[in-house]
């Protein structure tokens, strides 16, 4: 854009302009910087993230390496004359590290969170998107649907699902994506019903734009906003959803080490060890709350005027 | 009004029939229903005499029909394990999770609707802060371990609340926050951002100026039109914990329908996890018919759409 | 604002319904309350074969006889005397001032319709094999039966202890028909002569037993001395501490060894680890029946075998009343050795045999179990370390056994409780005579069982029995494991006592 202007103005009035209002990069930057949920999510997030990755190189020890000898020593903070900084978090019931565990329990619980949000988010935005755009007949199927998804109850037909086809990462990982695309098509049907009918849209339809480049070209980058968020808030969601299933002991399969599977091997100790507990549940609480964070950050930087 | 509830109604039976037929091919889930019927340690014969009697070897149209026909008329089966008709044990233990669903819900209500107000009013103040971190928190922290901190403050600790049983409005504090807890996050933004969207509007500047008082535009003209989106948000959340009260109900030991759905899943008990979905969701489905009934009462915009 | 007025309204008038008293129990009001995971819908000893229903069994219904813990020695109970007939016939003198609960009269006829109902295979009795050596019973007399055997059976006494209770004559014929024809046998009302009688039940939340004022005088079980006992279900093992540390539980048991040792000095409980004769086991797949062939190289098994630390198992996650066995049985039941093939914990070994088998860098396969998961992920842990990775499929008991006798698991870690019968053939020929749980199916195991089962010479029996486990172990159809040792956790109020058989005598219980 600047370059087709700048032929046609006098070239010192443009590089006034350009000095005295910010760049919309500028100002994004600005945004982004001066929004400290959105700081504060991006940091932790990063953190956890770069604990999944390097889990194999930054861990003391393996984490399926059992030594029932030395089994629940306490984390060094505690008073214990057991603590070692052989094992600065301790070791669990089973003897194995739990610093070595709580960073690979990082990897299981981001894949879930990631893998769940991708299949519930294609799922969802196509069926939201479809609906949206069509309108009539679509968005009465849809809608349809929808409503039938809603009505049955998350995490009962997930347990009786698991429950009858057997648990293993990949099968939580679908029968949770499978479950929670509602949200998505809800929230992605009434982003497109805005924009089909913004003139952009109108235009590129009258100079006969195919219906595909239409939605991928003109529509998917004008609600792209509002799918980041919802897309943060159902990884959340299915992070917390896997924790409640191996609460029940039909999540992750021992000896995966995901953070819902920690706190529920942990439970037993809750009243004795609580530590054993608290490690996890506050990394699993602060991964909950950095993608929140993150999520009403991005909605808040990237589009100011939708902050309520 | 009239035509807007039939159209409503006519989809509410549609999605109920959508629901029976979903719930009806979990039983095709785990393979052949017959052996998962017949039980532990049966022979081939008994295999085949359940196969004959129950009807397996029919078409799973003729099947279904038949299921629903028997469901339609009160028999959800028989549960092996628990020697009982199934409908007669959910709806003995139904209550118990009515009863939770509604106290979590009127604690959660009673809690994020004044906060939410609260934060409407004084947009950006503490309150608001503060209101925004219990939302929060209460999206991030699982359930679970909620509830076991809880029981050991409360009980353990301090010796105020008893932990299991259903004998005293006692024992439904713990349950009923941990479960309501988790609700009040969506409540109190939705009331929120329906203050500040009505606090903005025409009628309530007009309503201002002409002089009265704060309290009595607030209550009597803001509130009651902020409210109206946050019942159906209410009656869909309350389906919502009816679902989710498992976890809840195996930790205080209620014996409602969440612990009969979990101990069912446990012992592979078919009839009974079909049938607790299928009452779950048609409950469900009706709960949301009857907000929109209530909010097409409320809101007559509602009613043309 | 409408709707949730209405709400909040139903929400306080439901709490306001409630009498506000707490239901709180304990010594104060003789009511001793216990707890375990299980819900609980048919009280019959004979139609509900879980451990609740064994320890119910006592305290509503008498066996025949008795048998004294201690000393192991049989006594009269509801049989004044007995004596063999023949190798195949016991006459039995009953007594003649025993009331059932409902106040009929118990005499011959109760024996022998009972005897006959549990003992014809049609009706279903869940474990079958406690009463399928009785061939039938007849009325010698209006206080004298004969128990006539199939064949020559030694431990008689020990099952007409343990897992033979006397129903009141006509007792099942009010069961209703099921929807396939059956009978449902269990749902009638329970009636027995027992030290206590059956109550409200309300499966998923509680079974209430109240004594029975007219139990029988000078039975070896003692009077009943608490007034109500309250069983109830809780699920969640946390739960069941915060209640016994509470006060609203007196007792419960399977408390997990770390639990138990960090409740060790609380004044309020006392903390016993007792034998049971339960023990550990994994069950292989011998013939392939799961779809992983693996199992049936013996090098396999062994690998198996060298590389499970079951000491390390033992001490660290049993507890100090268990120990590692290595035949299939408990070392307490009559004919038990530990004298057979023993596989010593050696993953270099298991490494080189594996190896060997053709797996160098190991392989990959489905176990199975259903109780205690820490035990189970020990066993993983250790398997994973000669590069075996083992895949948990975690099942509540009755679906597993499904499986298992479907032959569908490669390796199942399982456990048996031999309904606290102290005689092997309540384990070994439960297991290894081609029945639906053999895993194996071994011509010459059944063989040597037979001998052993049907000789009424204890030597025999015993030289035979030897010989069978050495061929178990040997072979490693089985890999025993462990005995079981259970934790129990119960209020200082109470004079209990744990057996070393996992059946509380809770009928022996009193306040301090």
């Amino acid at each position: 854009m600047t370059d087709t202007v700048s032929t046609e103005r006098p070239a010192q009035a443009q590089v006034n302009a350009e000095m005295m209002e910010p760049s919309p990069g500028t100002l994004l930057r600005r945004r982004i910087f001066g929004h400290a949920g959105f700081m504060i999510g991006a940091v932790v997030l990063g953190t956890i993230f770069l604990m999944a990755i390097l889990a194999p190189v930054i861990s003391p020890h393996d984490p399926y390496d059992q030594v029932l000898a030395r089994k629940l020593i306490p984390p060094i903070w505690h008073e214990s004359a057991k603590a070692t900084w052989e094992h600065p978090l301790g070791t669990d019931h089973l003897g194995r590290d739990y610093l070595s565990r709580l960073f690979h329990g990082a990897q299981i619980s981001l894949l879930i969170g990631f893998a769940a949000m991708l299949i519930s988010g294609v799922i969802g935005t196509t069926i939201g998107v479809l609906a949206g755009y069509f309108g009539g007949r679509v968005d009465m199927v849809v809608n349809f649907i929808v409503t039938t998804r809603l009505s049955m109850p998350v995490v009962l037909v997930a347990l009786a699902v698991v429950s009858l086809v057997g648990s293993s990462l990949t099968m939580v990982i679908w029968v949770l994506g499978l479950l929670i695309w509602d949200r998505f098509a809800v929230v992605m049907r009434s982003a497109t019903q805005q924009v089909r009918n913004l003139d952009f849209v109108t235009s590129a339809q009258a100079v006969g734009c195919s219906t595909p480049r239409i939605i991928f070209a003109e529509i998917m980058p004008n609600i792209a906003n509002s799918l980041i968020v919802i897309a943060t808030i159902e990884m959340a969601h299915a992070i917390l959803l896997e924790a409640a299933l191996s609460f029940l002991g039909l999540g992750v399969q021992p000896p995966e080490p995901s953070w819902g599977l920690m706190i529920a091997e942990a439970k037993g100790m809750m009243f004795f060890d609580s530590w054993l507990i608290v490690i996890p549940g506050t990394a699993l609480f602060a991964l909950v709350l950095a993608i929140n964070l993150l999520g009403d950050g991005l909605r808040d930087v990237t589009a100011p005027e939708n902050r309520n | 009004m009239l035509v807007f509830a039939v159209k409503r109604f006519g989809v509410a039976v549609l999605v109920a029939l959508t629901v029976s037929i979903l719930s009806f091919s979990m039983m095709y889930l785990s393979g052949d229903p017959a052996i998962a019927l017949a039980g532990e340690g049966s022979s081939q014969e008994d295999i085949e005499n359940v196969r004959r009697v129950y009807g397996f070897d029919r078409p799973i149209i003729v099947q279904y029909g038949d299921w629903l026909w028997n469901a339609l008329h009160g028999n959800l089966g028989h549960s092996n394990y628990l020697k009982s008709d199934v409908a007669s044990v959910i709806f003995e233990r139904l209550p118990t999770t009515m009863l939770l669903g509604a106290c979590a819900l009127g604690f959660a209500l009673v809690l994020s609707i004044p906060l939410g107000v609260v934060a409407a009013i004084r947009p950006n103040s503490l309150i608001d802060r503060v209101a925004l971190t219990i939302a929060v928190i209460g999206q991030a922290m699982p359930s679970f371990w909620f509830a076991l901190t809880m029981i050991l403050w409360f009980s353990i600790t301090w010796r105020l609340l008893p932990i299991t049983g259903t004998d005293s409005w006692k024992n439904f504090i713990m349950p009923s926050i941990a479960l309501g807890y988790y609700v009040t996050p969506a409540v109190m933004r939705l009331t929120r951002a329906g203050m500040l969207e009505v606090l903005s509007s025409d009628y309530i500047r007009t309503a201002r100026a002409k002089g009265l008082r704060p309290m009595t535009v607030l209550f009597k003209h803001a509130l009651r039109n902020a409210i109206i989106p946050v019942v159906s948000l209410a009656a869909v959340q309350f389906g919502f914990m009816l679902g989710g009260s498992i976890v809840i109900e195996t930790i205080f030991a209620i014996n409602g329908l969440g612990f009969l759905a979990w101990e069912s899943i446990l012992r592979a008990d078919l009839p009974m996890m079909q049938a607790i979905v299928l009452v779950l969701s048609v409950f469900y489905i009706f709960l949301t018919f009857f907000a929109d009934m209530l909010n097409a009462f409320l809101d007559p915009r509602i009613r043309v759409a | 604002m409408k709707f949730s007025h209405l709400l909040m309204g139903a929400a306080v008038g439901a709490m306001l319904a409630f009498s506000a008293a707490d239901a709180y129990a304990g010594k104060s009001d003789d009511t001793l309350n216990w707890a375990t995971t299980r819900e609980i819908a048919v009280i019959d000893p004979y139609y509900n074969n879980t451990r609740e229903l064994v320890v119910m069994g006592h305290m509503g219904w008498d066996g025949l006889v008795y048998r004294d813990i201690d000393t192991g020695e049989f006594k009269p109970l509801l049989a004044k005397s007995w004596n063999w007939a023949n190798d195949t016939a016991l006459d039995l003198e009953l007594r003649d001032d025993v009331k059932f609960h409902d106040g009929s009269s118990f005499d011959a006829d109760d024996v022998v319709y009972t005897l006959n109902h549990v003992s014809n295979k049609d009706n279903g009795v869940l474990t079958y094999r406690n009463v399928s050596w009785i061939k039938n019973a007849e009325k010698m007399g209006d206080h004298k039966v004969r128990i006539n055997l199939a064949k020559p059976f030694p431990p008689a006494l020990a099952y007409l202890a343990n897992a033979v209770f006397i129903m009141p004559s006509g007792h099942y014929d009010s069961a209703p028909t099921k929807a396939d024809g059956k009978k449902d046998w269990g749902v009638v009302k329970p009636v027995g002569t027992g030290p206590y009688m059956v109550g409200e039940v309300k499966a998923g939340s509680h079974v209430v037993m109240e004594k029975n004022p007219n139990y029988m005088a000078n039975s070896p079980k003692g009077a009943p001395q608490i007034g109500t006992m309250r069983f109830r279900t809780i699920s969640e093992m946390n739960t069941q501490l915060a209640e016994l540390l509470t006060g609203g539980l007196d007792w419960i048991w399977d408390v997990p060894k770390d639990q138990a040792e960090r409740m060790n000095d609380n004044p309020a409980v006392t903390i016993e680890n007792a034998k049971t004769f339960r023990i550990s086991y994994l069950a292989f797949d011998v013939d392939g029946d799961s779809g992983t062939d693996v199992f049936t190289k013996k090098k396999v098994r062994q690998a198996v075998a060298h590389a499970i630390n079951r000491q390390a198992i033992a001490e660290n996650l049993v507890g100090p009343a268990s120990e590692v066995i290595h035949s299939a049985c408990h070392p307490d039941q009559f004919g038990c050795t530990q004298d057979v093939p023993q596989w010593e914990y050696n993953p270099e070994k298991a490494k080189a045999l594996l190896a060997e088998a053709g797996y160098p860098d190991g392989f990959e396969f489905d176990i199975y179990g259903y109780r205690q998961r820490e035990f189970t992920e020990a066993v993983i842990g250790d398997l994973a370390k000669v590069g075996i990775k083992a895949k948990l499929n975690w099942l509540q008991y009755r679906a597993l056994r499904d499986i298992v006798r479907k032959g569908e698991t490669p390796i199942n870690h399982m456990t048996w409780g031999s309904y606290s019968i102290p005689d092997v053939s309540a384990i070994v020929s439960h297991f290894f005579k081609h029945g639906p749980d053999d895993p194996a199916k071994d011509g010459l195991t059944r063989e040597m069982l037979d001998i052993a089962d049907n000789s009424i010479d204890e030597n025999v029996r015993k030289e035979n029995y030897k010989k069978a486990f050495a061929r178990i172990s040997g072979e490693l159809y089985w890999l025993p494991m462990f005995t079981y040792a259970k934790y129990y956790a119960y209020s200082k109020d109470l004079d209990f006592k744990a057996t070393p058989d996992e059946i509380p005598r809770f009928y022996t219980a009193k306040w301090k």
